[in-house]
This record gives structure tokens, sequence and C-alpha cells, in this order.
């Protein structure tokens, strides 16, 4: 700890002497907390934050003036350039590999679990280079950055699910006239796009490693080893920065993992895990310039475990390490005297609800996609459902229907807003409020039709189908009353917990046969060359009477 | 619009029916009771993404909920079809199909007027066969009971063809508006049913001769037609507050957003087309409505100057075959219409071959899109050839027609030894 106080406060001096505008400082704290789950797996979460005190995300009216100069000691420079670069207030990606068990695992520590790729961003609306090209260039950026398909992630699946997203640092006023005459309202607004079919791995953490101020050769992300989280049960990687209105800039750097011991060589059928067996590293060194880095062990309800070495402090079963103070190298590890038993049943009520999406039907032109909602509680809730949907499936609303429990109840869904489909061009977005009854489950279902593609659309392996988005659902206060439909006005709704995602869905599709474009141009052009030739021929010519030889 | 008209029309009907007419209307209603709706709504060849009743379905919910169905999606129909469906007509399935069966009989009672006109006697023993010939066409059934809106163009083509034999020109041009509203490429009729209310519906194949009305009478027809469409389009765009149903509805048969196969010749052709050429293709085939089907209008219609009913005919044939987004009810007009013609069945060349691929296609096109699209043992190109050997047929009967039509004049077959050919 002191330490790092002596690093920091002479280079902030520093700071304070280059930028005239002496108010930046900088702040790196890093957190690992393990959390040993019921089915005998261990979740690792890996938050990594620098806070940039005093700094305002970029208005966008000055995109087109010098922007002032960037001098970070702990911020990621790469990331901050292009955050002043696209004028970006809020931004989050995730690229997350598997697929959250709710019902095992409970809520996430960090809740961006879609499968695949996801990234959103708030941008203020106004100013000399649209919202739509700077969330093009920030996309393009992320994805060199990352090494990642983020590029693809273009309009045809971009959308604006403000309600479902809401920023989760303050979003900046900007209120008033500039020098160049013109006037901000400070007006925000999201883009939104997936990429179920994304995976991440080893090209993906490099950057994220690249990212932090020690990298990997110190603190806690010396455990980021590419070898032992990539082979994990899940595991995905997050980036979210957020403007915390009097602090400054906060970036968090996320890895998320869920590692289960028993598979582990050499585990017997107990889940003993220690930092070694999970992640085949150590903290050896702590990261000298981290305010603050710690371990957190959630520990188990049983009182038969040992947790080696002791923890500096253990309070509301969790056991805090200090890794600037502990003894190095330091290796938790928490080991159980008896075999692991499976549980027979899991506690169905870890989440408020729980959501099963479906897509049935075995034709390739259409389906009927359902959705089941289950509340675990005995008290009404209503959740926002929100389905961002590429044009390859093009929902029939009017065959939506809700069941509660199997019957038909229509006022199930409220607050209805969509926004349909263009074909190569734009997603559906399908945004609606479910009331789930105490303890009752809701069937949500409607018929859907798949697209039929152009033969370059199809992507090489084209006979394994299309990835389609998670949908996602937030638990909400409704606070506008209910029954009307149509109501564009999303704003009203207060989200009362975290984001829960479906799994993906893949599609099948009807191929066309990609061998024949040059024999279904012939064809094609010959029949309508010899009709039309047989129609002007037959019009043109002139009757006459022929002797016909015998 | 005061129209005289010089030849004598057909006395106009009471609605004595025989009872071979009332068991085929009874007929007709028990089926559309059956509600197959359901079952063949997924059926590509009876429903295109442009005429499919499910789809009439969707714009009206989002129509109802304040959404703008022409903001995108795949809501391709006219703001016309959607406010009267949205008000005055049925939503419901059951209610549509019996709505559709009255459309089906309201087109063969228009169908059996154009024969009476055409023939100019008034009933006869044939009327019930060509109301039958309409009705029982499989390819005009089937596309009903799936309650594609296709069902409802036919109805509006006869409709409008049998106002012009009658002379009743505002009537006529209206419904021809209306017509050009539902489906653009129907836009190919004007000319020949415009040269018919200036004309007469009566048989001249026999006896060619320069057309003998006056050519200018054309010109005040022109602007009715356009008043008529103009007013039309005003109020579709103040049904829908915007101008995006324009791009929606008749931008998509020009542009084919929509690769749903169907029984014509071009989702394959642009499935399967280049990148790279897809704009001059689309320019050269599928803006053939200002390109490829245009070229067709005024040769027809030059030829068959002293038929324009005939010419009308043929024209519904190659609408048929190179409209996008066809169905069967497309070429199942021409074929039914066939009947309107006595005189030229004796002079078909090849209608046994003709039938014959049609019964080909027709027994294909079911079975290879189920095998390519459920079963999963078949693919696209399956399809594809089917779809090619139906426009085979089509091309067949299209082209058998124009010869018989043209045949006729140098009359009766020649004695042993001569043949009349085209040089």
């Amino acid at each position: 700890m002191r330490a790092s106080r002596c690093l920091i406060w002479p280079l902030s001096l520093l700071h304070i002497c280059l930028t005239v505008i002496a108010t930046s400082y900088e702040q790196f704290d890093e957190d690992l907390v393990l959390t040993p789950l019921p089915d005998g797996k261990v979740s690792a979460a890996f938050t990594f934050t620098t806070l940039l005190y005093g700094a305002a995300p970029r208005d966008p009216h000055t995109l087109n003036s010098p922007d002032e100069s960037q001098h970070y000691t702990l911020f990621p420079l790469a990331l901050g350039q292009l955050l002043r670069e696209h004028a970006v207030t809020e931004l989050h990606l995730a690229l997350n590999a598997g697929n959250w068990n709710y019902a095992r695992w409970g809520s996430p520590p960090d809740p961006a679990v879609g499968t695949g790729g996801e990234l959103w961003a708030w941008m203020g609306t106004e100013g000399p280079t649209s919202i739509d090209a700077r969330w093009r260039g920030l996309r393009n950026s992320l994805a060199g950055l990352f090494c990642a398909s983020l590029g693809a992630l273009d309009a045809v699946r971009t959308t604006a699910p403000a309600a479902a997203f809401p920023p989760e640092g303050a979003l900046p006023s900007w209120r008033g006239a500039h020098d160049n005459g013109t006037t901000t309202s400070g007006a925000h607004e999201i883009r939104h796009a997936s990429l179920p079919a994304e995976h991440v791995c080893t090209e993906n953490l490099t950057p994220f490693l690249k990212l932090l101020p020690c990298k990997a050769q110190s603190g806690l992300a010396a455990l980021l080893n590419p070898h032992r989280l990539f082979g994990a049960d899940w595991h995905g990687l997050g980036v979210h920065v957020r403007w915390v209105a009097d602090a400054g800039v906060e970036v968090r750097l996320s890895f998320q993992g869920v590692f289960d011991p028993l598979r582990a060589p050499g585990a017997r059928g107990k889940s003993d895990w220690s930092l070694h067996s999970l992640f085949d590293r150590t903290v050896s060194r702590s990261c000298p310039v981290a305010t603050t880095s710690a371990i957190r062990v959630a520990l188990p309800n049983s009182d038969s475990y040992s947790l080696v070495p002791e923890p500096a402090s253990a309070a509301g079963g969790v056991a805090v390490y200090d890794v600037h103070t502990a003894a190095k190298p330091l290796n938790v590890a928490l080991s159980y005297p008896n075999t692991f038993n499976y549980p027979s049943s899991y506690a169905s009520n870890s989440t408020p609800f729980s959501v099963k999406r479906t897509l049935t039907g075995t034709s390739q032109a259409w389906g009927r996609l359902s959705v089941r909602i289950t509340n675990h509680r005995s008290e009404e809730m209503h959740v926002l459902y929100l389905e961002t949907m590429p044009w390859l499936l093009q929902f029939h609303l009017h065959t939506l229907t809700a069941r509660v429990d199997g019957v038909l109840d229509d006022t199930a869904i409220s607050h209805l807003t969509y926004t349909p489909a263009i074909a190569h061009a734009r997603p559906t977005m399908l945004q609606a409020v479910v009331r789930l009854p105490p303890r009752a489950t809701v069937q949500l279902s409607m018929d859907v039709a798949k697209a039929f593609l152009r033969y370059t659309e199809h992507p090489p392996d084209a006979q394994r189908g299309w990835d389609l988005p998670p949908a996602v659902l937030v638990p909400v206060n409704v606070s506008s009353p209910l029954g009307q439909t149509g109501v564009r006005g999303a704003g009203a709704f207060v989200p009362t917990g975290p984001r829960v995602y479906t799994s993906t869905l893949l599609v099948d599709l009807a191929t066309p046969d990609f061998s024949m474009p040059y024999n279904v141009i012939i064809f094609t052009c010959t029949l309508v060359a010899g009709i039309f030739g047989t129609v002007f021929n037959t019009l043109t010519r002139r009757w006459v009477i022929v002797r016909v030889k015998a | 619009m005061a129209s005289t008209s010089k030849v004598p029309v057909s006395p106009h009907t009471n609605l004595n029916f025989s009872p071979t007419q009332l068991i085929l209307t009874a007929a007709r209603i028990w089926l559309s009771s059956l509600n197959l709706a359901d079952t063949f709504k997924h059926s590509l060849e009876l429903s295109s993404p442009l005429t499919s009743f499910s789809q009439v379905q969707e714009g009206i919910y989002l129509f109802n909920h304040d959404i703008d169905p022409y903001s995108g999606g795949s809501f391709r129909h006219s703001p016309l079809l959607l406010s009267l469906f949205a008000t005055i007509l049925p939503n419901s399935k059951r209610l549509a199909s019996i709505l559709w069966a009255l459309n089906d009989l309201i087109a063969a009672y228009a169908m059996v007027q154009i024969f009476r006109a055409r023939q100019n006697i008034g009933r006869s023993p044939r009327d019930t066969l060509v109301a039958a010939l309409y009705i029982l066409n499989p390819y005009i059934l089937l596309p009903s009971l799936a309650l594609s809106t296709s069902s409802i163009e036919n109805t509006l083509i006869l409709l409008s063809i049998m106002f012009a034999c009658r002379k009743k020109t505002s009537a006529s041009i209206f419904v021809l508006a209306f017509l050009g509203h539902l489906s653009l490429s129907s836009i190919v009729m004007v000319l020949p049913v415009l040269l018919l209310l200036i004309g007469n519906p009566l048989s001249s194949l026999a006896s060619p001769k320069a057309i003998q009305s006056n050519l200018k009478r054309l010109a005040p027809l022109f602007g009715e037609f356009g008043l008529y469409f103009g007013f039309l389009t005003l109020a579709s765009t103040l049904i829908c507050g915007n101008w995006a149903w324009v791009s929606q509805t008749w931008g998509a048969t020009l542009t084919l957003p929509d690769l749903t196969p169907t029984t014509g010749l071009w989702w394959y052709f642009f499935t399967e087309m280049f990148d790279h050429f897809r704009p001059f293709f689309l320019m050269v085939f599928n803006a053939r409505h200002s390109v490829h089907l245009i070229i067709y209008v005024v040769p027809i219609c030059l030829k068959f100057q002293y038929d324009p009913l005939y010419a009308s005919f043929l024209l519904l044939g190659v609408l048929s075959l190179f409209k996008s987004y066809t169905t069967l009810s497309d070429p199942g007009l021409f074929l039914s219409m066939i009947a309107v013609f006595p005189e030229i069945h004796s002079y078909l060349r090849y209608p046994i071959v003709t039938a014959l691929l049609h019964l080909h296609a027709s027994l294909l096109m079911p079975l290879f899109d189920h095998l390519w699209l459920n079963q999963g043992t078949g693919n696209a190109n399956f399809f594809y050839a089917s779809t090619l050997v139906f426009a085979c047929a089509n091309g067949a009967a299209l082209v058998d027609c124009l010869w018989a039509g043209l045949r006729i004049a140098i009359g009766p077959p020649a004695i042993d030894g001569y043949a009349i050919e085209q040089e």
C-alpha cells in the first residue's frame, strides 16, 4: 500500500505539471472474487478498475477542434484515445464463451454474460459527426484493439434498446452555447449490437492484458493464464467505461470464469481448489501501482473446510486477502475433508426468475419462437423482455400469444415497442413488459418466418446455421399504468435487478446450391430469351402457304 | 365520361342461376368453410410474400398498435388493402375464407360476362362451363383457399375487362387503377383495356384489319387513369401519413428484397446472382416493368389492334410468366381465360404437351418444395428445376395461344400437299 502511494503521488504531481488543468490523477484497484458454486464449480471474477479523476467524456461538438492532450500513467491510452476520438460517454464490451447457467450458478458478478460478443455505447447525439458514423468508427477501432470481429457489428445488427441498457454512470449535460454558435441539449442515445457467433480466445486476452498497468507481470493479472482460462466451463472478458459525475472516467476491465475443480487431474471427487490448481500460477508479486489489490473468497456454507493461508479478515462469509501485505507467493487454497456430493436439486430461487427460449418447427421457411419465464418469488413481478433479432428471423407479431400457466392471458404483455427489420439492413427490436404472477410460468410464443438469403450472404459453413443473439430480460418497476400497448415512451421503467440473458439460438436457414450461379443465370436467361424470341418471331413473321414435299 | 357503343352488347344478366351454377356456388362456399387457410398458409406456390394473408394480418396488427407497418418488416401489401381490411373487411380467417369464396364467384361472374360479350350472346349453357373453369381451376382454387390476395387481383382484372366490354369507362379505369396499386406489374394491362374501351370485345381474329377507332380518344382515358391512380396514391399516403409505403410495396416488386421462393423465375436467379451483376440484372429483368414487361405491351397491342380483348388475354399470359412474386393464380387466370376464346381451340398446335408440362410442374413443385424445406432431402435446385418446367409450360401456353390467334386469319387447314407456315 505504501509503495503504491509513493508512486502515485509523484506521478500525479508530474501530471499537474504537464497538464495545465491541474485536476486529473489516476487510481488503479484490482480485485478477485472466488466463489464456490453449488454444483462444485468455482467462479472467479477479476475486476481491474482505473479511475481517471476529474476527467469528463468528450463533447461531440468539439470533434472538429483539436482535443486536449492525453497523458495517462495508469489509464489505458489505447482505450482512452478511441473514447476521445469517437466522443463516447459510456462503453460496454463483453466477449463471452459458453452459456451462463443461472439456475446453478445464480446471478453472475458482472451481468454482461450473453454468449458471444456484445457491445453497447452511450454517446452524445449532436455534433459535426453523426452518432452512427461514430458508432461505426468505435466498433472498427475496438475490433482492431481487441482482435475481435466487432467490425461485423454493422447496421444489420445495431439497435437502440435504451430501456434495457440504462446508463450505468452519469451522462454529462454539456448544456449551453458553443463558440461556433451551436447549442447543446446534451441528448444521448444508445447503440447496441451483439454477435453471438463470436468466441473469446487468447488473441482477445493479450490486448486485454496490455490495457492493465502491470500487464500480466504482477498482481492479480498474473493469474490470467490463457491455457487455464480458455479451458474453463464458462469464461468471458468485459470492458466497461462509464463516467462517475463527481469523480471522473472509470474503466473497469473484468474477466470472469467458471472453473471445475472436480474435473482437474487428481481431484478424486473432491472439489478442492487453490490458485495454483485453477490458474496454474500463484501471485508472486503485487502490482505496485495498485491502490488496493484484494482476493475475496466467498466461504462455503458448510463448516468442514479449510482455507490456507489465514485471511487478513473474514467477515460476513467472505475471507479477504490483501495482496500487498500477504506473504508471497500467495496461493489461496480451499480444501474439503469429504468428497463432493452433487445436490439432488438446485435451489430454484437463486435468481428471481428463470427463462428458457426455444425455436421450434422443422421447416426451413418458418418456425415458432417460444419463451418460458418462471417467477420463483411469491410476489408479482414485471420483467422487460427485449429481443434484438437479425432480419433473418421475421416476427409475425399478430400471432404473439401469452399463456400464464397454460391459460391464454393477453394482459400478461404490455408496453409493446416494436421496430420491424429491414431486409439486409436493420434488425428487429421487440420490447415488451411481461407481468409474472406469483410462482407462475408465462409462456410467450409467436410465429416466425425464416429469410431466404442471397448466396453470397451465407457464411462458409452455411449448413451449420445462424446463431441468434440472446434475449434480455430485466426486472422492472412499471411506473405508468399497464395495459397500454404500442407506447413508445419506454423510459418509464426502472430496473430493479440485473439483466438476465437467455441462451443463444441456432436457426437453420434454407441454402441455395453454392455451385450453381452460372447454371442458374444461363438456364433462366435461356428460357427468358427463348420465350421472348418465339413471341416476337410469331408476331413479326409473315404467313405463307408452302407446298410440302411428299 | 359517356361512351357510346356501336356494337350490340349482350343483354344484361338477370340473376337466375341454373341448378348446376347453384351447386357450383354451394360447393365453393362449402370448401371455404373447411378453413383450409392454415393448412395452406406456408405453401410457397399459393401465396407469395406480396400476397399472403398472414402478412395482411401482420400489417393490421401493427397498424392497430400505432406501429407504422411500412417502417420496415415484411408487410408489402398496398395501404388501400390494409385500410379495407383494418376497417370493413373481416380480419378473422373464417370470415375471410367466405369473402375469398365470394370473390371467386364474382370473378367467375365477370368471366361469364366477358364470355357473353365476346360471343355477343345472352344466357347460354356454356356459361356454367366457363364459370366452372374459373372456380374449379386448381391454380385458382388453391391460392384462394390459402387466402392469397392474388385472387383479389384476378377478380379486379376480370372486373376491369368486364366493365371495359360493357363500356363502363369510369368503372373499368378505376378498377384498373386500384389493381395497379395492389400489384404494380398490372400496369401493363392499361393499354389493352383502354383499347378495349374504345374498340369492341367481339372476335375479329379471323379478319385482321387496321384499328377502326380514333386513337385520339385514348388520351382522355389515359388522363382519367392517371387521375384515379394519383387519387389512390394520395389516399394511400393519407392512410399511412408518409411515403414509406411506396418503396415497401411497389419498390419490392422492382428490387426484390425478399427472395422467398415463388413459382416465378426470379427468386433463384437473384439468389444466385453475383453481387456485382445484381443491379444490372435487376434493371434488365426486374425493372422489366420498365424494360422487359413493357417490351411486350406495344407489339402485342399493335399486332392485335383489331381484337383488344385478345391482346389483354395474351398480356395476362406474359404477366403470369414474368412478373415478380407470382403465385399459381396468375397462370391460372390465363389458362381459365382460354375458355373465353373458343375460336382458337382448334388452332392450338400442342395443347397436350402444354397440359402435360403443367401436370408435371404442378406435381413436382409442391413435392420438391417439401423435400427441400421440410424434409431436408432435396435442395434448392430441385424446386428451381420444377419452376423452370412451370415457366416452360406457361411459355408454351402463351406461344401457342399467340400462334393460334394469328393462324385463324389464314383460315381453315390447308389442302393436302400444302401447309401454312410463318416465313
